[in-house]
């Protein structure tokens, strides 16, 4: 065995062993070791995902645990292990991983003083599990680590215990419960057609497959489970409430790579397993890339329309995760590698806002953007970030978020609504963070329009980290992202080549100047609106607010924060893709 | 009869996902959950099952006599496990909310809606 | 939404998934014939390959050994994440009244139940350690052994009242006992790597079919999973049960100091 081969398990054994060991001590370690630990672990998985995906440049590390590996059984159409199988792609996602969980346990330094070192146990399970999830190759395991990576999840959103934290985790539970039955239902249908759990076995029987129910079947309760995780339309209803409520250190990684790697994973699934089938393909082409584009104008309107700060964040997820499925939905290509470069992009500005959040719940005691007006003026280093990130967001034209934007228009160019739906979500939630960073940082605003209805609450965190120790990791996120993106490009369609174990994918010529300054003109435009914008003294303008209270308050009535309502949409959503599958 | 459990299956999973959707009670909630899983359960052991053959434990039997699939099995092991898990938390949450709120009816009990 | 209209949405879904999963349903393999060669392949192969007669058994520790690492830390996330949202702001006092319900009479433990109970749980978690200890031949294993020796913690419980047996089942103990069972499990894990072979390899000796300890590294994942279990059951037993004692002083926060 080469030594990357060696290597590659202690990716997800290390974070176990050491978080084993930190329960086990808990009683009696003091909380320092416990901060020091995570880090060093969170460092180690990014270091080691990130050699992985060196050597994995000539062809995916693979690891068969147990030694049981396809020639044991003597048969080629058996195979008896799991299997790890490290690609450029995967090993760069989780290494990505590993980086964003350093970033948090750094901003969590000392924050969860009181619990015996609980919080860091479940947040190196939740690393280990993501990093399983990126790199497995049987369908079962990513069952196993998608549960592990959900169980985390819902402890950690419970944790303020507050009674809105409750209830967030609750429905948070609930929905993700319902989903992963849906998917381990489409494992065992999947299981008893092809009678392997092996990605590759699968892919060779679903190509034969044809238009087969129990395929079709498998795919669309698979597909929607990952769409819950993934946030997307009609299945996105937890995450606002989940991501409002968490502690800021986990809304980081929610945010910035939980809900992400769900779409990444649904990804891989499609070009790997279910990849061959015309009529699978058909559907995701179809189907899901009207999923995504509805996600991110529902998304992007509901954040324009919240003035609590994580909330607002919350919902500006949701629509780029939309954004992300476009590129999931063209199947491989230019799309997937749009895919891979957008995740780690969005995921470093989304982690690094987040953790403003978190810092102005802090030193402010709110995160409420009307309630904090003018409030954060000292604080400018902060607001630089923030205003920085929603430049970002909002389609600044440098750095990595740009290059994975510019390969998923490309991606889309044929579907012009498609395009239309990427450009204004990213408009308007760039143009929302804009907004709420010039309020609390500047004092500047014109009168408050949708969001003043918005719900929100009073909060705030403990305050026991100096500034500068929370500002580095978040200043760095954003700085990381400033990278050239010409690098980003090429390292992305190189891992969406490795992914199906062809070369890279092929280069597309750049945006003309018009096309690139869109997005940012597009949010600067909107953000004018929102300056501009005068409290109504005219009859006419008076009806024209109560106009606008309309789909936006349909839109907040909506998201009712019952956990009935959105079981019910989930199924819904559910009958949609199957009666989807059925007709296309 | 070829069909029975995957229709008892598919019946079980609606009941449980109606019970949570029309659900007043934060317990009677969770175990509506459970009736989900159970037709996981249900799916699952009847994907694995073979006609006329014994469990694939061969202490009294010998290996090569037919038994039925163990892989499902160790699935349904797996799920178990999981769902007690699950179940532990969702109780300790609902345990938590009684305490604080007094109340465990979904209907009044929505994140950040209420006046603090 | 109204309660109705949420009911309507949910019997609109599931009338349109009726056809679908109908469908799905006649397309599947007929029950009781399965057309999968996995199983049978595990059935045909592995009892002389690891001298085990338990295939679920074989399925889980080795052959897909991985897979239950996987479910081990999810047992230990669900109790951390239950121990921390019962410990809240309660801390980690064990308290000793027991909390009174107004009109409700607090009756004594009579002996008989105290001789039951200790006879008892002793041969329960003695029974509870033959179901681990005979995992790898007979139906059993680390998970269903593991929790009837936690069920037998809870005779314990019956025995000796709430605080004698807080005191005698220790949640740092029941802690250290679940961490290390997961980390062993870990460990066993990636030994192997240290001699070049894939992680849970099985690298110990195989033993003799049908023998207590034959089945090499499972032997020794099997006990890991018990200890896990046990102490993973044992500590949220403790803490939910921790819930029924009263405050030690009556008036009790109701906002909570983070």
């Amino acid at each position: 065995m080469t030594l990357a081969e060696t290597l590659l398990p202690l990716a997800v054994l290390v974070p176990l062993g050491v978080g084993a060991l930190l329960l086990g001590f808990a009683h009696w370690l003091t909380p320092r070791v416990a901060d020091v630990a995570s880090v060093t672990v969170a460092g180690f998985v990014a270091v080691l995902c990130a050699w992985l995906a060196r050597e994995a440049t000539g062809g995916a590390i693979v690891h068969w645990f147990g030694g049981w590996s396809p020639a044991v059984s003597g048969r080629p159409d058996v195979v008896l292990g799991i299997a790890f199988s490290a690609d450029v792609a995967s090993a760069a996602i989780a290494a990505f991983c590993g980086l964003l969980f350093a970033a948090a346990f750094m901003f969590a330094w000392s924050y969860f003083d009181e619990v015996n070192s609980h919080f860091h146990v479940l947040m190196l399970l939740f690393l280990a599990a993501m990093v399983g999830f990126c790199l497995t190759r049987d369908l079962f395991d990513l069952f196993v680590w998608f549960e592990l990576m959900s169980i985390a999840a819902y402890a950690l959103t419970a944790y303020p215990l507050g009674p809105s934290a409750l209830d967030g985790a609750f429905n948070f539970t609930i929905v993700n419960s319902v989903a992963s039955f849906m998917m381990l239902a489409g494992v065992g249908l999947l299981y008893a057609r092809s009678g392997s759990l092996d990605y590759l076995l699968i892919g060779r029987t679903v190509g034969h497959a044809g238009a087969d129910p129990v395929v079709l079947g498998g795919f669309c309760l698979i597909a929607v489970a990952l769409l819950t995780k993934g946030a997307c339309v009609p299945f996105h209803f937890w995450l606002a409430d989940a991501h409002s409520v968490a502690p800021s250190p986990v809304s980081v990684i929610f945010s910035g790579v939980m809900v992400s790697v769900a779409l990444f994973g649904l990804s891989k699934l499609v070009v790997l397993v279910f990849g061959g089938n015309p009529d699978i393909l058909d559907l995701v082409r179809g189907a899901l890339i009207w999923i995504g584009a509805a996600t991110a104008v529902i998304g992007a309107l509901t954040a324009w329309t919240q003035r609590h700060l994580k909330r607002l964040l919350a919902f500006s997820t949701i629509a780029h995760l939309g954004i992300m499925l476009t590129g999931v939905a063209t199947a491989g290509g230019i799309g997937q590698a749009g895919l891979l470069l957008y995740l780690v992009g969005h995921g470093l500005v989304k982690g690094s806002l987040f953790m403003v959040a978190g810092m102005l719940l802090a030193l402010r005691g709110s995160a409420d953007e009307i309630d904090l007006y003018g409030k954060a003026k000292r604080l400018w280093p902060v607001g630089v970030t923030m205003a920085l990130a929603g430049l970002l967001l909002g389609g600044l034209p440098v750095g990595l978020l740009h290059g994975g934007s510019h390969l998923l228009d490309r991606a889309v160019e044929r579907s012009p609504l498609v395009h239309a739906a990427q450009v204004l979500a990213t408009a308007l939630t760039g143009a929302a963070v804009l907004r709420a960073a010039l309020r609390i940082f500047a004092g500047i605003s014109g009168a408050p329009g949708p969001e003043r209805n918005g719900i929100t609450e009073r909060e705030h965190e403990k305050n026991v980290r100096p500034v500068w120790l929370m500002l580095t990791p978040a200043a760095l996120l954003v700085l990381l992202v400033l990278m050239p993106s010409s690098v980003g490009e090429r390292l992305a369609r190189l891992g969406a080549g490795a992914l199906v174990g062809r070369p890279a994918v092929a280069a597309v010529e750049p945006a003309g100047m018009l096309a690139q300054l869109l997005p940012v003109t597009l949010t600067l435009v909107i953000l004018a609106g929102a300056l501009l914008r005068r409290r109504p003294v005219r009859r006419a303008g008076r009806a024209l607010v109560t106009a606008e209270r309309l789909p936006f308050g349909g839109l907040g009535v909506l998201h009712s924060g019952l956990v009935g309502d959105y079981v019910a949409w989930a199924v819904l959503g559910l009958a949609g893709l199957s009666v989807a599958s059925a007709w296309l | 009869m070829n069909v029975l459990p995957w229709i008892v299956a598919a019946w079980l999973f609606g009941i449980g996902l109606y019970g949570i959707v029309t659900s007043r009670n934060y317990v009677h909630l969770i175990g509506c959950l459970s009736v989900c899983q159970s037709a996981t359960y249900v799916l699952l052991l009847g994907i694995g099952f073979v006609w006329g053959s014994k469990p694939p434990v061969f202490y009294d039997h010998p290996p090569g006599t037919p038994a039925v699939d163990p892989i499902l099995h160790a699935l349904v092991l797996t799920d178990i496990v999981v769902g007690a898990a699950v179940t532990a938390l969702l109780l300790a949450i609902a345990l938590q909310v009684q305490k604080r709120r007094g109340t465990i009816d979904p209907r009044r009990l929505r994140p950040m809606r209420d006046p603090e | 939404m109204s309660e109705r209209g949420r009911l309507a949405m949910l019997l609109a879904a599931l009338l349109l998934l009726a056809p679908v999963a109908w469908q799905v349903a006649l397309a599947l393999p007929a029950f009781g014939f399965p057309t999968s060669a996995y199983g049978q392949t595990i059935n045909a192969l592995v009892p002389h390959m690891r001298r085990v007669s338990n295939m679920v058994a074989a399925v889980n520790f080795d052959v897909r050994g991985f897979d239950t690492i996987g479910e081990e830390l999810m047992l230990l996330a669900a109790t951390t994440g239950a121990t921390v949202l019962l410990r809240g702001s309660r801390g980690e006092n064990i308290g000793d009244r027991a909390a009174r319900l107004p009109g409700r009479h607090l009756a004594g433990r009579a002996d008989g139940t105290v001789l039951v109970c200790r006879a008892a749980a002793i041969l329960l978690m003695l029974f509870g350690v033959y179901v681990v200890l005979h995992g790898t031949v007979t139906p059993g294993g680390g998970f269903q052994g593991g929790v009837i020796v936690a069920s037998s913690l809870l005779l314990v419980y019956l025995g000796e009242g709430y605080p004698a047996w807080r005191r005698i089942a220790r949640a740092p103990v029941l802690a250290l006992v679940e961490g290390l069972g997961a980390f062993a499990f870990v460990v066993a894990a990636a030994v192997p790597l240290a001699w070049g072979r894939p992680a849970l390899s099985n690298i110990l000796p195989l033993g003799t079919w049908k023998d207590l300890f034959s089945g090499g590294t499972m032997v020794v994942v099997n006990a890991a999973v018990g200890f896990a279990v046990a102490g993973s059951f044992g500590l949220i037993l403790g803490e939910f049960m921790e819930e029924t004692r009263g405050p030690e002083d009556e008036d009790m926060p109701d906002e909570e100091h983070r």
